[in-house]
Formats: structure tokens, sequence, C-alpha cells
């Protein structure tokens, strides 16, 4: 096995490839039985055909690689890197350490890559496009792109760390991101905070007479504080979702009803 | 006015690719920001299409696929609502009405993809018993199909199908309604805001959040000016974190 190690060696040129096919093909397959498992069998195969002449060895390979997978698209370039590091030092002699360096990183990255690439990355980017957009400026549907195609970046540095550091990623590179994650999640609240009061809108049109005395119910809210029916929309909204059984859809569907039977009590306008 | 047919051919195009950059190089065509806009410049009101597409944008910001889930298409929502108000002569409200119960009915056609795919990955599972990798990695863009026509049948069928029964309808919808569907685009994007509020960790660090509320509800300081100060605060608790840490080193390791 290792005489002929030499020509089994993984080029810079076959990362790319990998790279690109993790980027396009990873989620093409995507199905309820193995989610992502087609779809990294595909990414990871110029590697598969450049090791494992041998019909017998091929058949373990893809059998191996269309297993159960699933994790957030920018973080599977870590682990496919690693595992190609590993399937290029030990071949298949350790199915079981392959499967379960896969199969241990995709949930912590998944919940790591969710937040930071997810979740942080769409409420700074799509914010800010959406606040532009709402304008009329043309740039914040533009905008989007700039980010997103840093992200590709991210993701060939992913899968060349990913090689570089092989099986060591599952320590010392978790950690470096948590750290991240932290100021990504304080940089992402902060902007949250400030998109209650920017985006969601509601007036209240209701004025009280007495006599002479006009009372706005508008103006009074805003002394006390500006924004304080859009914030209580949103708290309301934060606290029904934590409930039970309450989902987007539902909440989509209550918010529908609220606006409308407010807007005839003449309570929003 | 009346929607032409390369109109429609160029949406349920443009839907079909949208949907795979979702999947795949993520440049965002997927959006529905993106989407809105789009179709506004194709039907020649790109102000609407701006406006339907940040709202809708706006509402799904923390809705997005985590491991897999079904989450509502909003993508192909934001083409058709913004097509039909435009067909109609309607408003913004108008096309966020249509575009929100038909993005939660296309809800469907994501599982149905989805499930569609299983049957290629069996194939897969068959090709890779003879160790047949290229009809394997065939098999995995084989998927191409049943996502993109999740998104692409939609729109072209809404399309073609759909204007007259929208014409029909705007007709006849009661003020009531109407003016009850535009507040309600209004207060919709606090989904959005809630669901993000979810998802990070508000107990953790909420006073950053009341910071960005000041910011944004009394001092009037735009989201991009947000953004900075966001990104400013964030870097000065790690470095003040990381300065910290030496003298706590010392003890037990809590992190």
């Amino acid at each position: 096995m290792t005489d002929a190690k030499v020509e089994k060696k993984v080029t810079k040129r076959d990362l790319v490839s990998v790279f690109w096919r993790t980027i396009l093909g990873l989620q093409m397959g995507w199905n309820y039985e193995k989610m992502q498992g087609l779809g990294y069998c595909f990414a990871i195969m110029p590697i598969l055909k450049k090791l494992y002449k041998s019909k017998e060895e091929m058949t373990r390979a893809l059998k191996l690689h269309l297993q159960f997978f699933n994790t957030t698209p920018a973080m599977a370039h870590l682990i496919v890197g690693a595992d190609i590091a590993m399937e290029e030092e030990y071949g298949l002699a350790n199915e079981d350490t392959i499967s379960g360096i896969k199969t241990g990183l995709m949930g912590p990255f998944a919940g790591i890559g969710d937040t930071v690439f997810v979740a942080i990355y769409r409420t700074i980017v799509f914010s800010v496009a959406s606040y532009m957009a709402l304008q009329g400026n043309v740039i914040g549907a533009l905008i989007p792109v700039i980010p997103a195609i840093a992200i590709w970046w991210v993701r060939y540095e992913f899968t060349i760390i990913g090689y570089e550091q092989g099986r060591r990623i599952a320590v010392g590179f978790a950690n470096q991101l948590k750290q991240l994650t932290e100021g990504a999640a304080i940089l992402g609240l902060t902007v949250i905070g400030g998109l209650a009061p920017a985006v969601v809108k509601a007036n209240v049109p209701l004025v009280f007479k007495s006599g002479e005395v006009e009372l706005k119910v508008q103006d009074m809210l805003n002394n006390i504080m500006p924004s304080m029916v859009p914030m209580a929309i949103v708290l309301l909204s934060y606290w029904l979702l934590g409930r039970k059984g309450f989902n987007s859809t539902k909440l989509i569907i209550f918010l529908l009803v609220l606006g409308v039977v407010l807007y005839n009590l003449k309570i929003l306008g | 006015m009346e929607i032409a047919f390369w109109q429609i051919l160029f949406l349920t195009v443009y839907a079909f690719v949208a949907q795979l950059d979702a999947l795949s190089l993520q440049i965002s065509l997927g959006n529905p920001l993106m989407a809105g806009f789009v179709t506004g410049l194709i039907m020649g009101n790109i102000p609407m299409g701006l406006t339907v597409g940040a709202t809708l944008q706006l509402m799904v910001l923390g809705v997005a696929t985590y491991g897999g889930a079904t989450v509502p298409d909003f993508m192909s929502a934001a083409v058709i609502g913004t097509a039909f108000a435009i067909i109609s002569g309607q408003d913004v409200e108008f096309a966020i009405g249509i575009a929100l119960p038909i993005g939660l009915l296309l809800t469907q056609l994501d599982i149905l993809a989805r499930l569609s795919n299983t049957y290629f990955q069996h194939r897969a599972d068959r090709y890779a018993e003879d160790g047949n990798a290229d009809g394997v990695a065939r098999m995995n863009l084989m998927g191409i199909i049943p996502w993109g026509l999740s998104r692409a049948i939609p729109v072209f069928l809404g399309l073609y199908f759909g204007s007259e029964v929208v014409k029909a309808i705007t007709a006849y919808l009661p003020q009531w309604l109407m003016g009850g569907l535009k507040v309600a685009g209004g207060i919709l994007p606090a989904m959005g805001v809630a669901i993000l509020m979810r998802y990070l960790p508000l107990k953790k660090f909420y006073p950053f959040m009341i910071i960005g509320f000041v910011l944004a509800a009394y001092l009037k300081v735009s989201l991009i000016g947000i953004a900075l100060i966001g990104f400013a605060v964030a870097a000065a608790y790690l470095f003040l974190k990381n300065e910290l840490k030496p003298q706590t080193e010392g003890g037990d390791i809590d992190d």
C-alpha cells in the first residue's frame, strides 16, 4: 500500500476542484434520506478517482461517502478538506475514523456555521440591503452580491485549512471560531436592535378630543418612548415564537389577522 | 397592463436559476429582495419590485433553512406578487397580500423536490455497488431538475393562468381587507426580527440590542451606521476579553 503513495499525491488543482464541486454540488442531490450525502460524494469525487484505482476500492469509497451527511455548506469545506488529508495518508484503512470525523464534526460545525454564515450573515447583509431598497435605492438589491463572493474566498480557505490541519481541526479551529461567533453575535444583535424601529411600521391614528383639546395618541407614545408600538409587536412575536407548537407560519397568519383587526378598530393605520 | 409571453418565460427561467443559486453559489439571486427587483425590472416598475422584495426579505430575515428544514418559498412568491401588482395596477400592500399565501403554499413543492431527490439517491446507491463513480456523480446533478422545477413551474403557471383571476379578485376586494393588509404589511417585518432574536444569544448579549434600538429610535442613526457601531463594540468586547484573560487563567477554565 505504501509503495504506490508517491503517485497518489493530492495536488492543489485537486483541492480547487473539490472546492468548486462542494460549492456547486453539495446540495443539488439533497434528499430526506441522506441529506447532503449524495452531494458530499459528488464533491470529493476527484480525490476518490485519484486514490482508488480498483473497482473494489472505489465501491467501498463511494458507499462510505454516500452516507448521511448534513452541515452548513460553508463549514463542509473544512470537513471535506480534513477528509482528503486522512484518505491521502491512510486510504480506506481507517474507514471508521473517516466516518467518525465526518459525522462527529458535522453537528458542532453546523452549530457554529448556522449562527455565523446563516443567521448573523443574513441579519447584517440583508437588513442593510433591504433598508436601502425600501428607500428606492437599486444598489440595495445588488449589494448582497459582494459579501456573497467574499464568502467564496472564505470557503476556499476553509478547504485548504481543513486539508493542511487534517484531523486536528476538530479541536483547534473550532475554538477560534467560537470567539469569532461571539463577536459576530454582538454585531448581529446590535443591528437587530436598530432593525425594529427602522422597518416595522405601526402608526397609531387615534385622536382623543375633549372640547378644544386634541390629544394625539401617537405623539403621546413618542414622548414615552419612540418606536414603542413596533417594539411591542416584535417582543410579542418573540414571545409567541417561544411557545410550544408556535412556528413562523402561524406567526405570519397571526400578524396578518392582527393587522386587519387593528386597522378596522382604527388603532393602527 | 398585460403580461407578455417573453416576460413570463424570462421570470420562469429566473426562478429556476435562482433556486439553483440559493443551493450553490449563493450570490443572492434566490432571495426575495433580488426576486422582487428582477421582476420589477422585467415588468417595467423597479420601485415596486424593490419595495415588495425588501418587505418580504425583512419578513424572512430569520427564516432560513437550518439543517434542511423546509421554509416558505418567498422567492417565487416575490416574483408572482410583484408581477400581479404591476399587471393589475395595484400597490405594494396588494403585492405582499398576494405573495404571503403563495409563499406558504409553495412550501409543499420544496418538500416534493427534496422527496424526489431520494430517487436519485437510491439510483446512486446502486451505481456505488458497481463502483461506477460517474454514475453517482450524474445522480447528484439530476437533483437540479426537481429543484429548479419546484420554483419554475409555479411561477410559470401562476403568471400564465393567474393574471385574469387576480384582476377579477381585485375588482371585488373590500376596503376593510385592503386597508387591513396594508397595516399587516407594515408589522410583518417584526417576524424576521423576532426569529433572529430567537436564534442569536439574546439572553447573554441583550444589552447590545438595546444599544442598537436607542441608536435607531432616539438618535435616528441609519442601519449602516448602526452596523459600524456594532462592529466597533464587538471588536472592543473581544479585545477587552482577551486583555483580561491572563488574570483569570490561573483558576479553573470555565470556557
